[in-house]
């Protein structure tokens, strides 16, 4: 789920020198993961073990927080100014950023040897994260306003009894739309993805899960989030055989926002960040409420291992969960947030009723799905499926 | 004799000297570059191709050496048409820029003599923009609403609402723009082999009778071919992996083989499958340099 801020100068997409760079350390890693692959127990700082009294103090703590992050939430973009970072940056000066495009990146990065603070992924990929032992548990004690949080979204957090991931942002993904150029056949549906009549100007997410699990409650299979190989075979064929129908799967919401507001783009797998832009841009769009639910998200913040910036981490999130910093969000990016104090009479009307900032229901199942845990082999089963359909 | 065989002595001793300085000259200038090949270069590709049979992988637990990623490629993946499409779509950049930047060479090296080396700067002008400015300003050009569209319009060539939807997201988006960010570094090689042809074989050719256009033929084009086959691999070689371009401005069916890579590392983690593309797309690149270096010395670029 990115949280790309439109049109923010800011956003780094991933150029040659990146790509380089990323190649380097891709390779530089590959070698130390061929040679330690068996042994990689060495006692880390930090662990999980050590109690908050034997914590030394904030001050001892190096300060160099490094937030490995969604373009448009850092500092000072867009969202740092007044944002949820600023009651953080005041106190303790700027966090260093670096941008992830998708949990499926920022996994490959940090396997890669990549080593930030806190990373901010979604919840259903808490389970790799622990997996992969590169995460310990947050200290709920050391976050004020960990107390305001929504309970269910808290305990979506916790494996094995810790609070691996703090929750922050939740929103929907649905279908968004022109309504002066597109009629959706009868219902609201994803079938709108693979409609003829709009050959050339559908975008879908480039992602690996996604596309088969919309694939899957349209056609009102067992388990979208699990499907069987001959599932994911047929939905294989269906999505090549509808893939022209798309001008181009995205992958930064904002190029999707600026193809949108230029009218290349006229249906395409959303965010509610997308639907503010093309609202900014003066367009008539329709955020849908798909008969077979929308999907939704929730995203929040793991913590690293090998941190030195334990305190510094938890100040950080606190800036984050803070209500304040929820009315922020809410209102800049008309996503949800986790922090249940917020006072939604400070947002605008129409944020709270088509993303149902009021309403938990609304999040629940089966009126939205929200995306469930899928295990690495599970997910290399559709990955390696979603690159055959980009390659066919 | 005494001085026939100093003096026959004497080479013998200056060229043992001469070789044994220089030796250790040599070694020394050359071994930070070997070094950093060998590391940064053969390494690597030793990795991938461990990766590539499993015997090394991403997650621990799993090494054994096996073959079958190679077979799925090699047996009908779509990555395999994937590839001949890249090596399609290359093979049209490539002659499309040579095409394009012979005219250029030849104006600057043949007829614009005096002010040949300005002209040669103001055809790298373009490097001073970032590349992917310059990508973005193709997407502003070739837009449903971008620029050539909104003349369409405007003229009434095309109905308003109905653009020429081909322009972006599609192989010709990817062609076009490839093209252009060649044709400079093409019309280099090209101009090097022009500017040291000898122009008295020109005069020689007029003196004979040939006209301008069979002087053109049989002693101009047959003497800046070495040029030309040089341009032509500094373009054929780097597009056949190709990532950037066809991600920005290549859509649905303007993928190549790169976007293939990168996603096998970076989104799937499929680092197996990954090595064995990455390798595959290697081993035909020397290939294809080998067969290229057997029509092509360095020198001959140069001397024309």
């Amino acid at each position: 789920m990115s949280k790309e801020r439109d049109g923010s100068p800011f956003e780094r997409k991933l150029g040659r020198d990146d790509f380089l760079k990323l190649s380097a350390l891709t390779v530089g890693s590959g070698v130390l993961a061929a040679c330690g692959a068996e042994g990689s127990s060495a006692p880390e700082p930090g662990g999980g073990t050590t109690t908050q009294a034997e914590r030394p103090p904030i001050s001892s703590e190096p300060g160099d927080l490094e937030v490995f992050e969604w373009a448009g939430y850092e500092y000072p973009a867009y969202g740092g100014k007044r944002g949820q970072l600023w009651p953080y940056v005041d106190k303790y000066g700027k966090p260093k950023f670096s941008f992830l495009t998708s949990d499926d990146q920022a996994l490959g990065k940090v396997r890669a040897g990549y080593r930030p603070d806190i990373v901010h992924p979604c919840v259903d990929y808490t389970g790799n994260w622990v997996e992969m032992e590169v995460v310990q548990p947050w200290d709920p004690a050391l976050i004020p306003s960990f107390k305001e949080l929504d309970p269910v979204l808290v305990k979506g957090g916790q494996i094995d009894g810790q609070q691996y991931f703090i929750p922050a942002d939740w929103g929907f993904s649905s279908p968004l739309y022109r309504s002066d150029k597109v009629e959706p056949n009868g219902e609201e549906s994803w079938e709108l993805f693979y409609d003829d009549r709009y050959k050339g100007k559908i975008s879908w997410w480039d992602t690996p899960l996604e596309n088969f699990v919309i694939w899957g409650y349209v056609n009102g299979v067992g388990d979208p989030w699990k499907m069987t190989d001959d599932e994911l075979d047929e939905a294989k064929d269906f999505l090549i055989s509808k893939k022209n129908l798309c001008r181009n799967f995205w992958s930064s919401q904002t190029d999707l926002d600026a193809d949108i507001a230029a009218g290349n783009i006229w249906i395409a797998y959303s965010w509610a960040g997308s639907y503010v832009a093309a609202k900014d841009a003066g367009l008539d769009v329709v955020y849908s409420e798909p008969k077979e639910g929308r999907l939704g998200w929730n995203c929040g913040f793991v913590l690293m291992k090998e941190t030195e910036n334990f305190r510094h981490a938890h100040e950080f999130i606190e800036g984050w969960s803070s209500k304040e910093s929820a009315e922020w969000i809410i209102n800049n990016y008309a996503y949800g947030h986790a922090n249940t104090a917020v006072d939604l009479s400070k947002v605008p009307e129409d944020y709270v009723k088509v993303f149902h900032l009021d309403d938990p229901k609304a999040r629940e199942e089966p009126n939205a799905h929200y995306a469930r845990p899928v295990s690495t082999a599970d997910r290399a089963r559709y990955a390696s499926r979603w690159d055959e359909v980009k390659a066919a | 004799m005494a001085v026939e065989a100093q003096e026959i002595a004497r080479p013998e001793t200056r060229r043992r000297a001469r070789r044994a300085r220089p030796g250790f000259v040599t070694t020394g200038l050359l071994a930070p570059p070997v070094l950093w090949l060998v590391i940064f270069f053969l390494v690597p590709v030793v990795l991938i191709a461990l990766y590539s049979v499993n015997v090394f992988s991403l997650y621990p637990g799993g090494q054994y050496f096996t073959l079958d990623s190679w077979k799925n490629f090699l047996d009908g993946s779509p990555f395999l048409d994937l590839f001949w499409k890249s090596v399609r779509m290359s093979l049209i950049v490539s002659v499309a820029a040579v095409l394009a930047a012979y005219p250029i060479a030849y104006f600057i090296a043949l007829v614009a003599s005096r002010r040949k080396y300005v002209l040669l700067l103001l055809i790298l002008t373009p490097f001073l923009v970032s590349y992917f400015l310059r990508l973005l300003a193709w997407k502003v050009i070739l837009g449903d609403q971008g620029v050539i569209n909104t003349f369409l319009y405007w003229t009434g060539i095309r109905a308003e609402g109905d653009p020429v939807s081909w322009l972006i997201y599609s192989q010709f988006a990817v062609i076009l723009t490839l093209v252009y960010v060649y044709v400079p570094f093409v019309a280099l090689p090209i101009f090097v082999s022009l500017d040291s042809l000898d122009r008295r074989l020109l005069e020689a050719a007029a003196d004979l009778g040939a006209s301008r256009w069979q002087a053109f033929r049989k002693v101009t084009l047959p003497l800046s071919l070495p040029g030309v086959i040089a341009a032509f691999i500094f373009v054929f070689i780097p597009t056949i992996g190709e990532y950037f371009t066809p991600l920005l401005v290549g859509g649905v069916n303007g993928t190549m083989f790169g976007n293939a890579i990168a996603d096998q590392f970076g989104q799937s983690l499929n680092w197996l499958n990954g090595s064995v593309l990455s390798f595959f797309l290697l081993t035909v690149v020397a290939l294809l340099l080998a067969v290229f270096a057997r029509f092509l010395t360095v020198r001959r670029v140069a001397t024309g």
